[in-house]
């Protein structure tokens, strides 16, 4: 019987955690003082189990038998009842919370790499409580006492979970276009409108659900401005009682992946009934989301790495298992079968997968960093700086998992051949899994525009500044540690092309040309995603030079990442002046394109 | 009802890193290996635990449970492990692996446990990694105390416990008066298998052993954890197994098709011997 898929590889993590992003410095920090390199191993070691003995079990039954709409409910797994009270009793609800709020105010960086487990193992199962946090936080950070009491803590207590609840049929990517009513009735308001996408907006695994819901309150101003942030539970509170609250499922989208998790329509105050609390001030509601959103696309950006990584695991094994072909030189047909990661071209595949996941892990894992430091780095500079860092990585850290990952996904359906193609076998389930990534939290095109055209340029290019010190600092330690000179000049030079590029096209958007500036803001998200990839392969190559020299006997763990560092140093860098030579030409097809000439 | 739960750790054997033994021969090469709790400890860890709770939730403990391990400094983290998915105290008895034999650790355990007077001590049938199955036995004989072994339910009573174990006809229930000596097998961990005089027969556990959460894992730092010197519980820490030498096991064969069904009655009966 062959092992069992490890989801994620462990010494990998530990590398990243200890030896790259030294966590160890991280919890000298006063705001983590409580927490110890031990504890957080044991933190790994207990969310690895759970992961690998109870979530990852569940996960093709699940992907089997999507949620039903029974008699106006929705019915989800039996075994979801069973997997949410362990990952709540595991503490992951609110792990990086304050101890006002029962949390353990754990660095976001420790909860990040964790996080990559469960998600590895079900990422519907996963979603429940990912959203859930979600909603409790924003409560946390903008509710009153007594919603904090009424939805807040019956969600971190892990009895309610909770939901996101932003999408309408005709707002989605644009927000300010939310149509949702809201009537003021006292102590609370009527809330009238339908939602879609709503993921766990009903089900039965817990008692109650508690919606984060957008809608505009009578005679609000039009566009942004006019949208608040509600509460609106599916039972609501009535004195002891919980009593039905107008909340009602239209309908279950059959999704092609993320199918333990079901993502429904949703209709408020179908008779005028559906009581709404106003979170934080009326009008608001967008401001608040979006403080939220940093967090929620680094989670994306997790799922992502972590649904390649499975499946990359999954390859891996299935490669070294395969009997198939004889080595090239090989003339005599009856030399035994070799094992297919015997060939180069599936050690390609495999390496490329590699190179995407544990680069997308460690991109995750620094992004994290710069959050925990941006606050609660000792000094108003430091934490300013790792703010202007974090806001810069963040759309590359949702993207570049999501893109990538999705070609990581379908290099894995690869090396399984034929058998890959087969729902038989897992690939093809994460494959389907991943590509939500791309979509949800803000599509790819969203985000490159949001990279090119609003973190980069912000503060006068503070945060770019501040990125390519990074890179140079980076270049620095890896000649000391002894990485090839040749790689390090390699990093040096698409740092300077895409340093160059970026001046040219804030240039453009300066002369008052946003289109022109923009056109390529989705090669842009691709050029400035590997060359940021670049910088940490570069990174995990000191390291594992610095690993070599003091743990001799896990040479392999350090060999394969120098491997890894120079596929993509030396493979992928040079599309960087393919990049940049398309931002900077401006070329237009696409832009002289009409609709009718499709 | 107070318990001492004996934990080894042994080599993880899922890490890439495996146990390599020198061309010398002499000795097993611990470089580079990753270490976990010796399954079937676990497993007496979790017993010990239901044995001291009452099911409910959120769950009232009752009695205390001690965890013992004999090894070097970095065994802390398996015990502090231990701690933090419940254990109330720990003890770790300074002293390496290559330093020790069963007879010496029942000796060494008889001495703690005379210290601690625990009602029962439990522990795995065997270590994954030596399988030698002989730590529990010597343990009872030198206590002298009643002994079960290969526990696969264990069901509290007053001033007694009445242990199920799996023998090759089926299960065995004995009654063992405290204080005794029981030794776990892999299915003390299923749904159903531990009941406390408190816990309701009605209750059903999560199958498999619980893990540290974290709440419980920043309350495990401040729990006891003692360091005892071997010296200290035993004057005699000679040993009574030597090693002479090790080597791997030979690698497995490549397999062969045979032609028929005489074909191959044949050869396992004239080859293979097992006819």
């Amino acid at each position: 019987m062959p092992p069992q898929n490890p989801l994620v590889d462990d010494r990998t993590v530990d590398f990243i955690l200890f030896d790259v992003l030294d966590v160890g410095a991280l919890l000298a920090l006063p705001a983590f003082q409580e927490h110890t390199v031990e504890g957080v191993k044991i933190f790994l070691g207990a969310t690895r189990r759970l992961s690998r003995e109870v979530l990852y079990p569940a996960y093709k039954p699940m992907d089997e038998a999507p949620p039903r709409l029974v008699d106006g409910r929705v019915v989800v797994h039996p075994v979801m009842k069973e997997l949410y009270p362990r990952l709540v009793e595991l503490g992951l609800l609110n792990a990086t919370r304050p101890a006002e709020v029962g949390g353990q105010q754990l660095p976001f960086t420790v909860m990040t790499l964790a996080s990559v487990y469960p998600m590895a193992a079900n990422l519907g199962a996963y979603g429940y409580l990912g959203l859930t946090a979600g909603a409790a936080r924003l409560i946390e950070s903008f509710g009153s006492a007594a919603l904090k009491e009424r939805f807040m803590a019956p969600m971190y207590e892990g009895a309610w979970t909770g939901t996101m609840a932003l999408t309408e049929p005709q707002a989605g990517s644009s927000l300010s276009d939310v149509q949702c009513r809201a009537t003021p009735a006292g102590d609370h308001y009527l809330i009238r409108g339908s939602k879609i996408f709503i993921s766990g907006g009903d089900h039965d695994a817990v008692e109650n659900i508690v919606h984060l819901a957008l809608a505009r309150i009578d005679g609000a101003p039009p566009g942004i401005k006019g949208v608040s942030l509600f509460a609106i539970p599916r039972l609501r509170p009535e004195g002891e009682r919980l009593v039905p609250n107008d909340v009602h499922v239209a309908g279950v989208i059959h999704k092609i992946g993320w199918r333990g998790l079901p993502s429904l329509a949703l209709n408020y105050g179908e008779q005028g009934d559906c009581h709404g609390y106003l979170v934080g001030e009326p009008h608001r509601g967008i401001h608040y989301m979006f403080q939220m959103m940093n967090e929620a696309r680094l989670m994306v950006g997790m799922n992502g790495v972590a649904t390649a990584s499975v499946a990359y695991q999954e390859s891996l094994e299935y490669a070294r298992n395969r009997p198939q072909g004889r080595p090239l030189r090989s003339k005599d047909p009856r030399a035994p079968q070799v094992p297919i990661v015997a060939h180069e071209d599936v050690r390609r595949m495999l390496l490329r997968q590699k190179a995407i996941v544990e680069g997308g892990l460690l991109l995750l894992g620094v992004t994290a960093r710069y959050a925990d430091r941006a606050e609660h780095a000792e000094g108003a500079e430091a934490r300013q700086r790792a703010r202007w860092l974090q806001d810069l990585l963040t759309p590359i850290a949702k993207t570049f998992p999501a893109e990538r990952g999705f070609e990581a996904n379908a290099l894995a359906v690869q090396v399984l051949g034929g058998y890959g193609y087969s729902s038989e076998y897992l690939p093809e389930s994460w494959l389907r899994d991943q590509k939500l990534n791309s979509l949800h939290e803000g599509t790819t095109g969203i985000q490159g525009l949001d990279l090119l055209g609003r973190k980069v340029p912000a503060e006068g290019g503070a945060a770019m500044m501040a990125f390519l010190e990074e890179v140079g600092a980076t270049v620095g330690s890896a000649l000391e540690a002894g990485v090839p000179a040749s790689w390090c000049a390699r990093v040096e030079q698409a740092a300077g092309e895409l340093r160059d590029v970026t001046l040219h096209l804030l240039g453009l958007g300066q002369q008052g040309d946003a289109e022109a500036m923009l056109r390529h803001s989705a090669d842009y998200m691709e050029m400035m995603a590997t060359v940021v990839v670049g910088w940490l392969w570069l990174w995990m190559a000191a390291a594992a030079e610095k690993g070599l020299r003091e743990r001799p006997e896990d040479a392999a763990l350090f060999e394969g990442k120098r491997c890894a560092a120079q596929y993509w140093i030396e493979g992928e860098l040079g599309r960087v002046a393919h990049w940049a030579a398309l931002c900077r030409s401006g070329e237009d097809s696409y832009a002289r394109m009409q609709d009718a000439w499709f | 009802m107070k318990i001492l739960v004996a934990l080894k750790r042994v080599a993880d054997p899922d890490n890439a890193n495996k146990v390599k033994i020198p061309p010398s021969g002499d000795r097993i090469d611990t470089a580079g290996l990753e270490w976990k709790p010796n399954p079937f400890d676990e497993y007496a860890l979790e017993a010990a635990l239901r044995l001291t709770e009452d099911g409910k939730a959120p769950k009232a403990r009752a009695g205390e449970v001690v965890v013992v391990t004999f090894g070097p400094k970095e065994t802390e983290q398996t015990l502090r492990a231990a701690l933090a998915t419940g254990a109330d105290r720990a003890i770790r008895v300074d002293v390496t692996d290559d330093k020790l034999d069963g007879a010496l650790v029942a000796r060494a355990l008889k001495a703690l446990v005379e210290r601690e007077k625990p009602d029962v001590v439990l522990m795995g049938k065997q270590a994954v990694d030596g399988d030698s199955n002989q730590v529990g036995q010597s343990l009872a004989e030198l206590l002298d105390w009643p002994m079960a072994t290969f526990a696969a339910t264990i069901q509290e009573e007053q001033g007694a416990l009445l242990v199920g174990r799996e023998v090759d006809g089926g299960v065995a229930v004995l009654r063992v008066r405290l204080p005794a000596v029981v030794t776990v097998d892999l299915r003390i961990v299923a749904p159903t298998s531990v009941y406390s005089l408190k816990t309701a027969r009605t209750h059903k556990y999560n199958d498999g052993v619980r893990f540290a959460a974290l709440p419980a894992i920043m309350a495990s730092k401040k729990k006891p954890l003692a360091e005892v010197k071997l010296a200290d519980l035993t004057a005699d820490s000679g040993l009574k197994v030597q090693y002479h030498g090790f080597e791997p096991p030979p690698a497995r064969k490549a397999g062969i098709k045979v032609k028929d069904v005489a074909d191959l009655v044949a050869r396992l009966k004239n080859e293979a011997k097992v006819l």
